[in-house]
């Protein structure tokens, strides 16, 4: 029997009082990667800041890892395992790569020293990378530690906001498999935005497709899959399909 | 499919490769700057000390090391409160004052100070409990300050967050005015009395030498918290983005605390060991050597422990040093004494020097939610409302007795000089800490020129304004380079010096009682404060002098509201509300500057001129910096955006209206108004920075509202807003 690790219902949230999400209904289930796809604008953002805490919602039932939290300020819900990799990567480009990973560990030393050394086994590519700057990174080094630091914390639930911006499409692929690794080893629930459907649609068990707001379409991968050219209709609009087009033909998938 | 992406992957070019890179081990590679610094600051000293061949100059140096200590103390708390919470803290002195009285009276008397009132604990604590009694308080100090005003105001800008800590300085002075009085109270020394011989021939007491080595020892000990602990990571992933920190499962709130606390204690300790060597305290001196330890914080743009501590420590020597030159023949004097205010003059200097040399910002600081500023409106109806202020006014003057007149006098000096701040604070968003310097200057040349050099009305007090406003021309040009606090700064040391060289100069005035100023003439018409008249009953004050005034404020808020109504005005609010957007928009920054600071110090000057009427005389206190502070505590009370803002600012200053019917009608005394002042200012940042003339215009667009039936229907966007999802950094 799984236990279901986020689970929102008629959730209405937004920014001053303006609602952004209208009435969504979501579950994540341990161990399972869910995606929430949809166009600019429709709400996925809004819906992980909300479920991280950094957005009180106007309305509606959150229940994060099993029950309803007394409070739901963020810091408190992130030392419960509420890991949230935003769009801009949350990082402090002030700080070495291993101060970073600091911030995150938790617990007694010997914990610390594993998860750490879990983090470099996972990602090699910043081991040598230890003493520089955040900010000296290339994109993909910078979401690699990202990635790193909410794994350090030992995550029971997993935010990931746009992974894939601004990297080069290999390089999504490998940290997509790195996150579908841990959902399966740790049973860690993970919520993933994105807007490239096909990269997100091979390692998702379900996903969500957002529309102004509001949950148009859900199913299983598989099922989704099958309607692709539907759902990516409804995600740009008609007159944006020819650019989607241009740009599969130049990214050569 | 991988054409592009191995290019992606790879290091940034250009990345310096020995920025760390080699492992963290080498710690001499780490923390090269930080060593640099250090031998830099000793190579300065030895050179000071080989420049100065005296024994008696090399003496008077050491001797500086004690106040020194506490400006560099004072400092690191400024660079502590800096970097933890983002608040360049006016009232860092002012707190060290507070704990330097919380000790005095544990020591002494075994009284505990709690805000306004004292519980004897026993009879006189002996030093250590008596110094561990203290930081339990400056830790709560720190602790409250930060909850009650700094929290709530985490997403405020920087310059929000600084006018607050005025607000806190404005409570914290006047909690010990009104407990202990204004007047210097004598300490009991604490540190040892015993000297140290450095040479054969230069003794220094030895307090002075172990002050002076705490001090950096402190200092040492801060970088290294900063640098190595898990707190010390913490506060300066904060600084950074707070918002960031929060989602990896660490509270901001409790980072920055913690910093308040720590600061405070710091600041705490050394006014607890300084003020004693001097035999007295008193609620000025400690609380206004913010001045020189905002200067030495700045040495290391708020973020070097090192320099801040070597600046403090230089600056204090540097004075002691001026003030053994003082007693030699060379010297400048001023009527055969030295030249005052020379030493109070090295922070100006120095804030010039680094911020001219210098002009980069300080480091932001990203923090959640955004910023509001005050809303700046159009001003409707002027003529109407400024006429019914005309009728009102000249009314009072003819109806009223002889204690309101003076009262409503006092309020209409109170209006011209938040009008000022209203031109420049209110529309231009540029703090300045020097408004009432520039009154002053104003009020001093007046009073030259028409006591000395017989120029009479209207050509006088002109002139006067006129020098004002090259005063704040001048400040406007650090202003075009700097923004912000660090024009704050440079202002608040520029205040300083006005104040120290100019009017405690004696070739200007007579030491405390100040300046004459001959009562105005025009003609024949004798309209002076204490010229008879047949008008009214008599007695002072005359209600022509009254009428003068009135008509003054009157033309002065409108050219403020003309001002706000001409493409001026809109430059001006661009101005404040982006720079750079202005100058995209076509806007020259510097001209509206420059232009606004000419504005707002010539209206600060006419109300320097007509104060000097009102007293028949300008004195240092009346233009002090504390005066600056609590008008700009007044104005944002009243509103820092409006014409009416200002207008009811008047009615709230000390003296004005409003506590002489407080003072009449309920018993209050004046001696109160600071305190409120101080604790309104603060309330006003925190809740409604708009003021009380915005929660009028609120109130009365409501009742228009209801009355017209019109619904306000808000349609729901579905977008995004993108500022919400990035951090939003703030640029100073």
């Amino acid at each position: 029997m799984t236990t279901r690790a986020i689970d929102l219902q008629g959730l209405w949230s937004g920014y001053g009082g303006v609602p952004v999400v209208r009435d969504i209904n979501l579950h994540v289930d341990e161990g399972e990667i869910v995606g929430l796809l949809g166009p600019n604008g429709a709400g996925k953002t809004t819906t992980l800041l909300t479920i991280s805490g950094l957005i009180k919602p106007i309305q509606g039932e959150i229940n994060v890892l099993g029950s309803a939290p007394p409070t739901r300020a963020p810091h408190k819900l992130a030392r419960a395992g509420v890991a949230h990799v935003t769009e801009s990567r949350n990082l402090f480009y002030e700080l070495t790569v291993s101060e970073n990973l600091r911030l995150a560990l938790f617990g007694s030393r010997a914990d610390r020293k594993a998860a750490m050394d879990q983090a470099m086994e996972l990602f090699p590519a910043l081991e040598p990378l230890l003493d520089r700057r955040a900010a000296l990174l290339s994109g993909g080094e910078q979401q690699m530690l990202a990635l790193a630091r909410a794994l350090v914390s030992r995550p029971k639930v997993l935010l990931l906001d746009e992974m894939s911006l601004g990297l080069a499409p290999i390089i999504v692929e490998r940290l997509l498999k790195i996150v579908r690794e841990i959902a399966d080893q740790t049973g860690c629930a993970v919520v993933l935005v994105e807007q490239h459907v096909h990269l997100a649609l091979r390692i998702v068990d379900r996903a969500y497709v957002l529309t102004h707001g509001a949950i148009t379409i859900e199913g299983t991968s598989a099922e989704l899959e099958a309607k692709r050219e539907i759902l990516e209709s409804s995600y740009l609009g008609e007159a944006a399909l020819e650019d989607l087009e241009r740009e599969a033909g130049t990214l050569g998938s | 499919m991988a054409v592009n992406a191995p290019a992606n992957d790879a290091p940034t070019p250009g990345a310096p490769s020995t920025d760390g890179a080699h492992g963290g081990s080498n710690f001499l590679q780490e923390n090269r700057t930080m060593i640099r610094r250090v031998l830099w600051g000793i190579v300065a000293l030895a050179a000071l000390g080989a420049l100065i061949s005296d024994s008696a100059a090399q003496q008077a140096v050491l001797l500086g090391a004690g106040s020194g200590a506490l400006i560099a103390a004072l400092a690191l708390g400024v660079v502590v409160t800096y970097r933890g919470s983002g608040v360049v803290n006016i009232a860092t002195g002012a707190m060290a004052m507070y704990c330097s009285y919380v000790f005095n009276s544990l020591y002494s008397d075994g009284d505990l100070l709690l805000v306004g009132w004292t519980v004897n604990l026993g009879s006189g604590f002996g030093f250590v409990p008596a110094v561990i009694g203290t930081l339990l308080v400056a830790a709560a100090l720190g602790a409250i300050l930060y909850a009650l005003v700094f929290a709530p105001l985490r997403a405020a800008s920087p310059v929000a967050k600084l006018v607050a800590s005025v607000g806190v300085l404005l409570v914290l002075q006047s909690i010990i005015v009104l407990h202990y009085g204004a007047q210097a109270k004598n300490v009991n020394a604490t540190l040892s009395n015993g000297s140290v011989t450095i040479w054969s021939d230069i003794v220094i007491p030895a307090n002075q030498f172990i002050l002076g080595g705490a001090v950096i020892i402190i200092a040492a000990v801060l970088w290294a918290i900063y640098r190595f602990t898990g707190f010390g990571l913490a506060t300066r992933a904060a600084a950074e983005d707070e918002r960031h920190l929060t989602l990896i499962g660490r509270s901001p709130s409790l980072v920055s605390g913690g910093n308040w606390v720590f600061s405070s204690m710091v600041v705490a300790l050394f006014a607890v060991l300084v003020t004693p060597i001097n035999g007295s305290i008193d609620p000025q001196t400690v609380t206004l050597l913010v001045i020189p330890a905002l200067a030495a914080a700045l040495l290391g743009r708020f973020q070097s422990f090192g320099w801040a501590a070597a600046g403090g420590l230089m600056i204090g020597m540097l004075q002691s040093l001026i003030q053994f030159l003082g007693t030699k023949d060379w010297y400048p004097q001023a009527e055969q004494t030295p030249l005052p205010g020379v030493a109070e003059t090295i922070p100006l200097v120095l804030v010039l020097l680094v911020l001219l040399g210098r002009g980069k910002g300080l480091p932001g600081r990203g923090s959640i939610g955004s910023v509001r500023l005050p809303f700046a409106p159009t001003p409707k109806f002027v003529l109407p409302k400024l006429t019914v202020g005309l009728i009102l006014g000249v009314v009072g003057f003819l109806v009223l007795s002889s204690q309101w007149r003076l009262a409503e006098i006092n309020t209409l000096v109170g209006i011209a000089i938040c009008l000022s701040y209203v031109i420049l604070t209110g529309f231009v968003g540029q703090v300045s800490l020097m408004q009432m310097a520039l009154a002053g200057f104003a009020g001093f040349t007046l009073s030259q020129l028409s006591d000395k050099a017989g120029v009479g009305f209207p050509i006088a007090p002109i002139l006067g304004a006129l020098g004002a406003t090259v005063i704040g021309m001048i400040a406007a040009i650090p202003a075009l380079r700097v923004r912000g606090v660090q024009l704050a700064i440079v202002t608040l040391a520029a205040a300083l010096s006005i104040q120290t060289l100019i009017f405690t100069n004696p070739i200007w005035s007579n030491g405390l009682s100040g300046a004459n100023v001959p009562p105005p003439r025009l003609f024949d018409l004798k309209f002076g404060l204490t010229d008879p008249t047949s008008l009214g009953d008599g007695k002072i004050p005359n209600p022509w002098f009254g009428i003068f005034c009135v008509i003054t404020v009157v033309l002065l808020a409108g050219l403020t509201s003309a001002l706000r109504a001409s493409s001026w005005g809109r430059k001006m609010l661009a101005v404040r509300a982006n720079e750079r957007s202005a100058a995209a928009a076509g806007i020259s920054v510097k001209q509206v500057k420059i232009v606004s600071f000419a504005i707002s110090a010539f209206v600060a000057g006419i109300a320097g001129a007509l104060s000097g009427y009102r007293f028949g005389s300008v004195t240092p206190e009346y233009f002090s910096i504390f005066a600056s502070l609590t008008f700009l505590a007044f104005a944002y009370m009243g509103g820092i955006s409006s014409v009416t803002g200002a207008v009811i600012a008047g009615f709230l200053v000390t003296n004005g209206l409003m506590f002489t019917a407080l003072n009449q009608w309920f018993g209050i005394s004046p001696s109160y108004s600071i305190l409120i002042g101080g604790l309104g200012l603060v309330v006003t940042i925190i809740t409604n920075p708009d003021g009380i003339a915005g929660q009028w215009r609120k109130t009365w667009e409501a009742v228009q509202r209801k009355r017209s039936g019109a619904g306000n229907g808000s349609a729901g966007g579905g977008l995004e807003p993108a500022a919400a999802t990035a951090g939003t950094k703030e640029t100073v």
